[in-house]
């Protein structure tokens, strides 16, 4: 009788041979793409149909946290300021990245393409909260909506008399949530950039190389905080919808975006608790796995290209290879087998020097290989190497393609333009997230929602957009 | 942390910006006179130099100069054989002059080039963009690229 | 900088980089070493510097109390 402690292949379930397994898993892909049936999502429900959400917000952080709702199927009302509107339609980039129009009196203004994907499938108002005559429409929309983002300075809300102390009073059930940059405490008026919770959180302080190679502190050049910290605000945003839904009560949410990005820091804070010790930058390396990081090789696969983004960027190769096996393959594969003799165990490859001998071996080899040439040779070895992309490969990726993650869309408003962060996020079989457009002009919503939903008169309507308050 | 070599000769500044320099050894021109500069940086610091080494060869360019004496007249980056060309000057696609597109990479309209007035009651606006009554220019345009095949998905 | 000329790399560092604090410990001619410098109000006020190597990937706070006579990571900067 075999030995009841021993695994054997065919007492396992699943495929025992390469051909079961292929037997298996085409039927298992199928099923995938007939259930997720992806650029088919418009057929679907949406999983947050029902829930209606103002949005005061500017720029990426919070508007990014209501557009999440907004993708899902939320009805979101986006507030912004009559004429001037969200900066971050003026912000970024700044040459002649524009969609248009942005508002009629100002024919030649446009919405500068930053804004695409942090306002999606909004309705656009315009209302001055300073204004007497408006804040009786404000709390109008109170009433009927679930809740409201806002992203003013603290207290600023409040003394506009339409923080969550007073709203809850006309709405019981409202959800409010204030996101900004370091919430109260020492520093309540600290205004929020990414930047600023990449470096305040130390994050910018262990990215980037060391400093023995001359590396300073970096932030990454998207503003990955701000979108990582509005998606943390709609997970806020869902518990206390569903916290609501248990007790029938309201939840105010205080959202510091500084305090957000320390998450992302990992072990790294507590380990000071512990020890006293601070953690050091190493660049493209890993502190925890050798090899497992960003080489460069010699020669780009765009050599004729105009544009150095491709012609000198597209050189750089993602290798990992730190089990004892896939290095000893890495060293034959570029001939140092004394590499490999050297290093034999993990815990030595992994220090300091050992990585810097490596990496330089490695790098040493790829100089006269273009990234496609490292990365087809290390593949068909075995190893894990993938080229670093960048938006143009991206765009060209059939991964993506397939799973629509990339895809073409035609904005009813705006025309074509390329969608890729409705898409990003997951597919879902039942209630799939869908773009039904990016953003709209300043205002281009005002008899929907003042007329059409909470009916005053045209004619008031048109005086209010005389005197400026919308 | 930024030095600079201010040349005597011909009282310009050359700025050594602190991502090329800061542990750097080597010779540097003066990007006015030509005059040639040894320098020894260790990080961001001048460790030796700059010291004139005529008739030498230069290394490196400095990123971009000015004369302060003489109304800030300047060698931005990227002057042929003066300043040092980078990859980050702006290209020849960005000029500072709006390149208006009105057709995506794929040949289909996009709206972005400034439009005539179009909106409603208060500012509102339709949720549809009628190119064939707003932008009938355009609109034929596209026609055209439809039939010469140009339209394509991706 | 003329005084400079005869002074070794990490010489020239000490006498740019002052140190905030002067101590017994052996760290101060380790190569590993990265002191607080002058005039540095973030770090606690014990700290005499960060050793860079004996926590890889971390710099441990080396403060003014523990004094370091020896070390296994010690290299003297040649």
């Amino acid at each position: 009788m075999a030995d009841p402690r021993e695994v054997r292949l065919e007492d396992l379930p699943g495929p025992k041979s390469r051909e079961e397994l292929e037997d298996m898993k085409a039927p298992y892909e199928e099923y995938c793409r007939k259930l997720f049936d992806v650029g088919n999502e418009f057929v679907k429900p949406m999983a947050l149909e029902g829930v209606r959400w103002l949005s005061c917000t500017m720029y990426i952080f919070t508007p990014h946290a209501v557009a999440n709702l907004g993708e899902l199927g939320a009805e979101v009302i986006k507030i912004e300021f009559p004429r001037v509107a969200d900066p971050m339609r003026h912000t970024s980039p700044f040459n002649e990245c524009y969609f248009y129009p942005l508002h009629d009196t100002r024919p030649k203004s446009g919405t500068g393409i930053g804004v695409l994907n942090a306002n999606v499938n909004e309705y656009y108002i315009s209302l001055d909260y300073h204004r007497k005559e408006a804040q009786e429409v404000l709390y109008k929309l109170v009433k009927m909506s679930d809740g409201l983002t806002e992203c003013y300075r603290p207290g600023t809300f409040d003394r506009w008399k339409q923080s969550y102390r007073y709203l809850q009073e006309i709405n019981p059930r409202f959800i409010y949530v204030w996101g900004g940059g370091f919430g109260y405490g020492p520093k309540a008026f600290g205004g929020s950039y990414d930047i600023l919770g990449q470096a305040h959180a130390g994050l910018a302080s262990i990215t980037g190389f060391h400093e023995d190679f001359g590396g300073h502190p970096v932030k990454h050049s998207n503003w990955c905080i701000d979108w990582y910290s509005g998606t943390q605000i709609t997970i806020a945003i869902l518990a206390a919808l569903y916290w609501r839904r248990k007790t029938g009560l309201g939840t105010m949410i205080e959202f510091s975006q500084v305090q957000a990005a320390t998450r992302c820091c990992g072990y790294t804070v507590p380990l000071y608790g512990r020890f006293g010790i601070v953690r050091q930058r190493w660049g493209n390396w890993d502190t925890q796995l050798c090899v497992h990081g960003i080489i460069i090789c010699g020669k780009s696969d765009y050599p004729d290209e105009k544009n150095p983004q491709l012609r000198n960027e597209a050189r750089y190769v993602m290798v990992s290879a730190f089990n004892d096996p896939d290095f000893k393959e890495l060293c034959s594969v570029i001939k140092r087998n004394d590499l490999y003799e050297k290093y034999k165990t993990h815990k030595e490859r992994v220090r300091a020097e050992a990585q810097v001998e490596i990496y330089r071996e490695l790098e040493k080899w790829a100089a006269d290989k273009s990234r496609s040439e490292v990365v087809r040779i290390l593949t068909e070895a075995g190893l894990l190497a993938a080229p670093v992309k960048n938006d143009k490969e991206v765009y060209e990726s059939e991964h993506f393609r397939q799973r629509g993650t990339v895809r073409w869309m035609d904005d009813p408003m705006l025309g074509d333009v390329i969608a890729q962060s409705t898409y990003s996020t997951g597919l879902f079989s039942e209630t799939p997230r869908r773009k039904f457009w990016d953003f709209r002009p300043v205002g281009a919503d005002n008899i929907k929602i003042y007329h059409e939903l909470l009916g005053y008169p045209i004619s008031t309507i048109q005086e209010w957009y005389e005197k400026g308050i919308i | 942390m930024c030095d600079i070599i201010w040349c005597k000769k011909c009282n310009t500044v050359n700025y050594l910006d602190p991502y090329c320099f800061w542990n750097w050894e080597g010779k540097v021109n003066c990007a006015e006179c030509g005059e040639v500069y040894y320098i020894h940086m260790i990080q961001g610091h001048m460790y030796k130099g700059p010291e004139p080494r005529p008739g030498e060869k230069p290394d490196i360019h400095p990123l971009y100069a000015d004369k302060p004496y003489d109304g800030y007249t300047n060698y931005p980056p990227g002057v042929e054989g003066k300043t040092r060309p980078y990859n980050c000057t702006p290209r020849h696609i960005y000029l500072g002059r709006a390149d208006q597109r009105k057709f995506s990479i794929r040949n289909r309209p996009m709206r972005a080039w400034p439009q005539p007035p179009s909106a409603g009651i208060a500012g509102s606006q339709g949720f549809y963009w009628d190119i064939k009554k707003l932008s009938p220019e355009v609109w034929e345009e596209y026609m055209e690229k439809i039939k010469k095949g140009e339209v394509r998905d991706w | 900088m003329e005084h400079a000329k005869d002074l070794k790399p990490h010489e020239f560092l000490a006498k740019i980089l002052v140190p905030e604090k002067q101590t017994n410990h052996i760290c101060w001619s380790c190569k590993y070493f990265k002191p607080v410098l002058k005039g540095s109000k973030f770090p606690p006020a014990d700290l005499i510097g960060w050793c860079k190597k004996i926590h890889w990937p971390f710099y441990w706070c080396v403060s003014e109390y523990d004094v370091v006579k020896s070390c296994y990571a010690y290299e003297k900067l040649e």
